[in-house]
């Protein structure tokens, strides 16, 4: 039960994560997927990271640092860091 | 006043015709401000009026200053930046030749060596000009 709460919690801000992403990276909602290149899917450069970041912090409440991004290669990845940040 | 206008070249790369930044009036990691007071034979004049470009680099030099004062004042050397995008530009109004302009920069995001800053330059009071600048410090 409590797992299952985790996991929907965690699902749910995936969820959101891919409509915010979508909208603002205008980026077909399909291809946020786990398994995607973030960099590649949205058409990343260094400037557009901090975009990111920004959004991140107004839609989640989460500060990232460039350190965090260390590692971060897949939509899944950062997924998996979103989730550590926020404790899910 | 932290920096004055004759010693500004110290703080930051730009050099006349192309200093459109007066006094530092403060810097902090939190907040910048600055005056610049337009002159008749600035390059960036038009029609007696500072067009929007320049309240544009005068807020990215507002940022320079900043900067490089506080570069300096943590015992490094200023580092050399250069704007790396502009956006959310709203302009309201144009200074006149021989108008003050004052301006508040706010830092809002760092990533790495690139600063995301908000920045709003005003005359008497009325605002003149604001946007958002991607400021890029080499490293």
């Amino acid at each position: 039960m409590y797992a299952n709460d985790v996991k929907m919690s965690l699902e749910e801000v995936i969820e959101e994560t891919r409509d915010f992403l979508s909208e603002e990276f205008e980026v077909d909602r399909d291809l946020i997927l786990p398994e995607n290149s973030l960099k590649d899917t949205l058409d990343l450069d260094s400037l557009d990271y901090v975009d990111l970041v920004v959004l991140i912090d107004e839609n989640l409440n989460i500060k990232l640092t460039g350190e965090d991004f260390k590692g971060i290669e897949t939509f899944g990845d950062f997924y998996q860091l979103v989730g550590k940040k926020l404790a899910l | 006043m932290i920096v004055a206008q004759d010693a500004i070249t110290d703080y930051i790369p730009h050099r006349p015709p192309f200093v459109m930044v007066g006094n530092l009036v403060s810097a902090s990691r939190e907040r910048f401000e600055s005056d610049f007071t337009v002159t008749n034979d600035n390059v960036l004049v038009q029609d007696g009026f500072f067009q929007e470009t320049g309240l544009i680099e005068h807020i990215a030099q507002t940022c320079a200053a900043s900067f490089g004062y506080l570069d300096r004042e943590e015992a490094g050397q200023p580092k050399i930046g250069f704007i790396g995008a502009v956006s959310k530009v709203l302009v309201t109004e144009l200074p006149p030749v021989g108008g003050t302009i004052r301006t508040v920069v706010t830092p809002l995001h760092q990533l790495g060596n690139i600063y995301l800053v908000k920045g709003e330059s005003f005359l008497d009071g009325r605002i003149l000009l604001g946007c958002e600048l991607k400021i890029v410090v080499s490293e």
